[in-house]
């Protein structure tokens, strides 16, 4: 079987690119492509007019309705649209393991967190001013307080965050199957 | 001959693919393509516009599986059935022969008894 040089699988690679064509259905379809110009060739073509010839089929214009459908058929069903957040529309074609969709989902909940762990440390900040300016300590007086819920705050939050990473990491495989 | 079958074509897809992938391990994009020429001695052809909605949308169901391959320097994406896809193909291959049955029948009442006189 004829095989395609690097130039060759370019010039068609530069073709695809300029229908406008990404992603995945890109790789997709450039490999497509080259098998058709190879098996032409294999059947005796030279190679000009096996490019020529699956590129009359392969026109922008069916690119163009690819893409189209692709637009109005793969886009979420009505029932899944509604319960979708804006991260699973944002990644409906896209790669969602690799960290980025995580990080999105439970980017409100890390706000809360942080929020919470420099709310306590601002507290004992205050509490441990007060210590110094007046060189007496009690844990039972309104300073002392203040000092015991910082601590609190922030020991609340670091666990938190830890406890639900754990469970953040098992989401994409879930996820997968929407 | 090209319009009419790709009228009918467009109903059968679904299972057209199916059925290939039922009988395969996997299979990529342009072999399907090949193997539907071949089988029908090129009378019925698979256009890619036609084909990968398809199989995108049958992934986005469940019921294939894609597992990208590098192939002489570029990737190649194979499909294979998941479980359930391989439920619903054999489903869909019943119906569908089902469906043939029926149109043969429908087809071949003689005209006198297709009116009921």
């Amino acid at each position: 079987m004829e095989k395609l040089t690097p130039q060759q699988i370019d010039r068609l690679y530069t073709y695809l690119l300029q229908s406008g064509l990404t992603g995945e259905l890109f790789t997709e379809l450039l490999d497509h492509l080259v098998c058709e110009v190879e098996h032409y060739m294999w059947i005796g073509l030279p190679f000009e007019a096996a490019m020529h010839k699956t590129l009359m089929e392969a026109n922008a214009e069916s690119v163009q309705k690819l893409r189209k459908i692709y637009q109005r058929e793969l886009t979420l069903a009505d029932d899944q649209l509604a319960e979708a957040s804006l991260d699973d529309i944002l990644f409906q074609f896209r790669n969602k393991s690799y960290g980025a969709y995580a990080m999105r989902q439970s980017y409100n909940r890390t706000l809360v967190y942080a929020l919470f762990g420099a709310l306590g440390l601002g507290l004992m900040m205050i509490a441990f001013l007060h210590l110094i300016s007046q060189k007496t300590w009690s844990y039972w007086s309104p300073w002392g307080m203040i000092w015991i819920a910082g601590v609190a705050a922030v020991s609340v939050a670091v666990v938190m965050y830890f406890l639900k990473q754990e469970r953040w990491q098992t989401v994409p495989d879930g996820e997968d199957e929407l | 001959m090209e319009p009419v079958s790709s009228e009918f074509l467009r109903g059968t897809l679904k299972t057209i693919v199916l059925k290939l992938l039922s009988e395969q391990d996997k299979m990529y994009g342009y072999q399907i393509t090949q193997a539907v020429k071949e089988r029908t001695k090129g009378e019925l052809t698979l256009t890619f516009g036609a084909l990968y909605p398809v199989l995108h949308k049958l992934e986005q169901e469940g019921l294939l599986i894609t597992e990208s391959v590098e192939v002489e320097g570029r990737l190649r994406k194979y499909y294979s059935l998941t479980d359930s896809g391989n439920e619903v193909a054999l489903q869909k291959i019943s119906e569908f022969e089902r469906f043939v049955d029926y149109m043969q029948q429908l087809f071949q009442t003689p005209p006198s008894i297709a009116y009921g006189h």
